[in-house]
C-alpha cells in the first residue's frame, strides 16, 4: 500500500506532470502532422528523455504516445489524410462530417471516444498486468526463450505481406542486436575490430534511422517536385449545433465505442495485431450492428466512435505483454521498452517486483495521461487543427536535423549520426521492398534476451538435448511456434492454390465463350 | 530474385567469414557464440533460397501471379524478388542522404553552426523551396534553438570546433 501511495506521489509531482503534460501536447500536434505517427515521435524523442527521471521519461513518451493516437484523427477528420494508419477509418466518416461544415463536431466526438477507450483500457492494464506478472514470475529461463521465438514468429508477419521477408527481417535484426560483448565469454563479437561496436549498436540511432528517417526519405520522394505540402484551409460552420457534440450525440454512441475499446483491449493484448487492426475490427463491426448501415462513410458519428475508441484502447493494452511478459506487442511498446532499457530496467514480471513504486507512478501517469488529453484536446483543438497545415518544405528539413541531432544526443557521439544515416538508408529500402521493419526493430531489441535465456537453459541442463522437453509450458509454446509457422505456410500456399484454380477456371470460360 | 541471391550471397559471407572470425573461441560451457548469430543468419538464407525457388520455378513454369496472390509471388514480372511498393529512386535518396553525410563530416572541421546553416539551406533547395527568406529563417531558427536546446538544456557538447566561442 505504501509502495501504491508513494508511486501515485510521484506521478503528481511537478516534475512529472510537466512532462507529461508537454508529452501529450507534442503527442497531439505531432499525431496531427500527416505522416508522422506515434512510434516515429517516441523514437525522435527517446534522446531527450536521457535527462529526465525514469517516471517523467516514461510518463512523457506515454503521454507523447496517446496523443499521437488522436493527433491521427485530426488530419484524418480535416484532409482525409491519416496522420496514422490507426486513423484511417476514422477519415471514412470524420471527412464527410468536414465538409458539411462539421468537422469541429467530429473532432469533438473523436477526442471523447479517444479519451474514453484509453481510460477504459488503462484501468484493464492497472487491473490485470500486476496479477498476471505474478503468475508469469514462475516462468524460468525455457519459458522465456519458447515465448520469445513464439513472439519473433508471430511479429513476423507485421508490417509485410510475406512471412518469409518478415522472418528474413527479424533474422537481420536479431543478427544485429547481437553486435557487441558476448554474454558468457565477455569478449568482443560481430564488432569487425570497431570499437564503438564493443557496447553493441544503440538502440536510439537504429530507431531514429529506421522509423523516422527513412520514412521521411519516402515521403519527399513523393513530394519533392510535385508541388504538394500545402493545403487549403479548413472551414468550419460557425452554427453551435455544428460545431458542438451534444450529450444526446455522445450517449447514443456509447454502445459503439464500450465494444470497440474491448476489441481495442483484446487486439492490443496479443502481441503482432495493432491499433490498424483494432480500429478496422471495430468499424466492421458498428456498421454490421447499425440500423443504419446506409449511413456509414457518409458522415456517421458512430464511425468515428467505433474506430477512435478502439484505436486509443490499443495504446495501454498493449502495455499487458510488455509488463507481464517483457515481449513488446507493437512498435510502440518496442521503443517504450527500449525507454526502460536506457533507463536500467528490464520490463517484464520482475518490473513489478523490483520497481514498484515506479510502476504505480507510472500507473497514476498513464491515468493523468487520459486526463491531461481530454484537456488539451478541448481546449487547443483549433490550434491542433492548424498543425496539419505545416508546409512539408518546411516541415521535412526540420525533422531530419532532428534525426541528425537526436542520433548525436544520446551519446554525443557523430559515429551514432552515422549509424542513423546507414539505418534510414537501409529502412528506406525495407520499406520500398516490404520487408518488415517492425519485425527487424523487434528482432534487434529482444535479441540479446533471447540469447541470455538460451544460455541460461544450456547451462542450468548441462547441455541436455531434451531440455525444452522437460518443461511443458516451454514444449507448448515451442511446439505452438512451429505450428504458427507451419500454419502461415500453409495458408498462404492454399490461398494462391486456390487463386490459380479459380484463374484458370475464370480463362477456360472466356476461352470457351470466345 | 536478384534481391533473394544477394540475401544469399550475404548470409554466405556472414557464415564462412563474418562469423567464424569476429567470434569468440567457444569457452567449454553454455552455448557456442556463434550459435544464435548462425540461427539468425541461417533463418535469412533458408527463408531465401525458399523463396527464390520458388519465385524461379514460378517464372519457369510461366504461371505469373498477380502479387498479392501468394506468399511467394514476389514480382515476377521483373523477376526481381521484391514487392515494391514503389521504384527506387537514386537520384532522390543521393539527393538527400549526401548533404547528410557531409553534414556529418563538416561538422568536425567548420563546427556546428556553419554546417548546421549551409545543411539546412542545400536541403531545403534541394527538396524544391526556392523562398530563399523563408529558407534563411528556418535555417537560422533551427540552428538557434537546437543548439540553446543542447547547450542550455541539456548540458551536452555542441559537435565540432566551436568557433564562435
Amino acid at each position: 500500500m505504501e509502495m501504491i501511495i508513494a508511486g501515485l506521489m510521484d506521478s503528481i509531482s511537478i516534475n512529472s506532470l510537466m512532462f507529461l503534460l508537454l508529452g501529450v501536447t507534442i503527442g497531439v500536434m505531432i499525431g496531427a502532422i500527416p505522416g508522422i505517427n506515434g512510434p516515429m515521435a517516441i523514437a525522435l524523442f527517446i534522446p531527450i528523455t536521457y535527462y529526465m527521471t525514469p517516471l517523467a521519461a516514461i510518463g512523457f513518451l506515454v503521454g507523447l504516445n496517446k496523443g499521437a493516437f488522436f493527433g491521427g484523427a485530426v488530419s484524418a477528420v480535416l484532409l482525409r489524410t491519416p496522420g496514422t494508419p490507426e486513423a484511417a477509418a476514422t477519415s471514412w466518416d470524420g471527412y464527410p462530417l468536414t465538409q458539411q461544415g462539421k468537422g469541429e463536431k467530429a473532432l469533438r466526438m473523436a477526442l471523447y471516444s479517444s479519451v474514453a477507450g484509453d481510460f477504459i483500457s488503462t484501468v484493464v492494464l492497472i487491473l490485470i498486468a500486476a496479477p498476471l506478472a505474478a503468475v508469469a514470475l514462475f516462468m524460468g529461463p525455457s519459458e522465456i526463450f519458447a515465448l520469445i521465438s513464439l513472439a519473433l514468429t508471430v511479429i513476423a508477419g507485421i508490417g509485410t505481406t510475406s512471412i518469409s521477408r518478415g522472418l528474413m527481417a527479424a533474422g537481420f535484426g536479431i543478427l544485429l542486436g547481437l553486435i557487441g560483448t558476448e554474454p558468457v565469454t565477455a569478449l568482443p563479437r560481430l564488432t569487425f575490430d570497431v570499437y564503438q561496436f564493443g557496447s553493441g549498436l544503440s538502440l536510439i540511432p537504429v530507431a531514429i534511422g529506421l522509423l523516422a528517417f527513412s520514412e521521411i526519405l519516402l515521403q519527399l520522394e513523393k513530394l519533392v517536385g510535385k508541388g504538394a505540402g500545402e493545403h487549403a484551409a479548413t472551414k468550419f460552420s460557425s452554427k453551435l449545433e455544428d460545431r458542438l457534440l451534444s450529450f444526446k450525440e455522445f450517449f447514443a454512441n456509447i454502445k459503439t465505442l464500450l465494444r470497440g475499446s474491448l476489441i481495442g483491449i483484446g487486439v492490443g493484448a496479443m502481441p503482432g495485431l495493432g491499433a490498424p487492426v483494432a480500429s478496422f475490427m471495430s468499424y466492421d463491426q458498428a456498421m454490421k450492428r447499425s440500423k443504419h448501415k446506409e449511413e456509414f462513410g457518409k458522415g456517421r458519428l458512430e464511425g468515428i466512435a467505433a474506430s477512435e475508441s478502439a484505436n486509443s484502447s490499443v495504446v495501454a493494452s498493449s502495455l499487458i505483454p510488455l509488463f507481464v511478459l517483457g515481449i513488446p506487442g507493437n512498435l510502440a511498446a518496442a521503443m517504450l521498452m527500449g525507454a526502460f532499457m536506457i533507463h536500467g530496467m528490464q520490463p517484464g514480471p520482475l518490473l513489478f517486483k523490483e520497481n514498484a513504486q515506479l510502476m504505480y507512478g507510472i500507473y497514476g501517469s498513464l491515468i493523468l495521461a487520459s486526463l491531461f488529453l481530454l484537456l488539451i484536446g478541448r481546449f487547443g483543438l483549433r490550434f491542433f487543427c492548424k498543425a496539419v497545415n505545416i508546409p512539408a518544405l518546411i516541415l521535412y528539413p526540420i525533422v531530419i536535423f532532428t534525426c541528425i541531432m537526436g542520433a548525436y544526443l544520446g551519446k554525443s557521439s557523430m559515429f551514432d549520426v552515422g549509424i542513423m544515416l546507414a539505418f534510414g538508408f537501409i529502412g528506406y529500402f525495407m520499406r520500398k521492398f516490404d520487408y518488415s521493419y517492425v519485425a527487424f526493430l523487434i528482432g534487434f531489441i529482444l535479441a540479446p534476451e533471447w540469447e541470455r535465456a538460451l544460455q541460461q537453459v544450456v547451462i542450468i541442463s548441462e547441455h541436455d538435448t531434451f531440455m525444452f522437453f522437460q518443461r511443458p509450458v516451454a514444449m507448448g509454446l515451442m511446439v505452438l511456434t512451429l505450428f504458427v509457422i507451419a500454419r502461415t505456410f500453409w495458408t498462404s500456399i492454399n490461398a494462391g492454390r486456390k487463386r490459380r484454380v479459380e484463374a484458370a477456371a475464370a480463362a477456360a470460360g472466356q476461352h470457351k465463350a470466345d | 530474385m536478384i534481391a533473394y541471391l544477394l540475401i544469399i550471397v550475404f548470409s554466405i559471407v556472414l557464415f564462412t567469414w563474418a562469423i567464424p572470425t569476429y567470434t569468440p573461441a567457444y569457452p567449454g560451457y553454455g552455448a557456442s557464440p556463434a550459435l544464435v548469430p548462425n540461427v539468425a543468419v541461417g533463418v535469412m538464407l533458408f527463408m531465401a533460397i525458399l523463396s527464390m525457388v520458388t519465385v524461379a520455378i514460378s517464372l519457369f513454369t510461366k504461371k505469373t501471379l498477380p502479387k498479392e496472390e501468394s506468399e511467394f509471388s514476389e514480382d515476377l514480372e521483373d523477376g526481381d524478388g521484391f514487392t515494391q511498393v514503389g521504384r527506387v529512386n537514386l537520384y532522390h535518396l543521393a539527393r538527400i542522404m549526401i548533404p547528410c553525410v557531409l553534414l556529418v563530416v563538416a561538422i568536425e572541421y567548420i563546427g556546428y553552426m556553419l554546417a548546421s546553416f549551409a545543411f539546412l539551406m542545400v536541403l531545403q533547395y534541394f527538396i524544391g523551396s526556392r523562398k530563399w527568406l523563408q529558407s534563411i529563417l528556418v535555417s537560422i531558427t533551427l540552428t538557434a534553438v537546437l543548439y540553446i536546446i543542447m547547450r542550455y538544456g541539456f548540458g551536452v557538447p555542441v559537435p565540432g570546433p566551436q568557433i564562435f566561442e
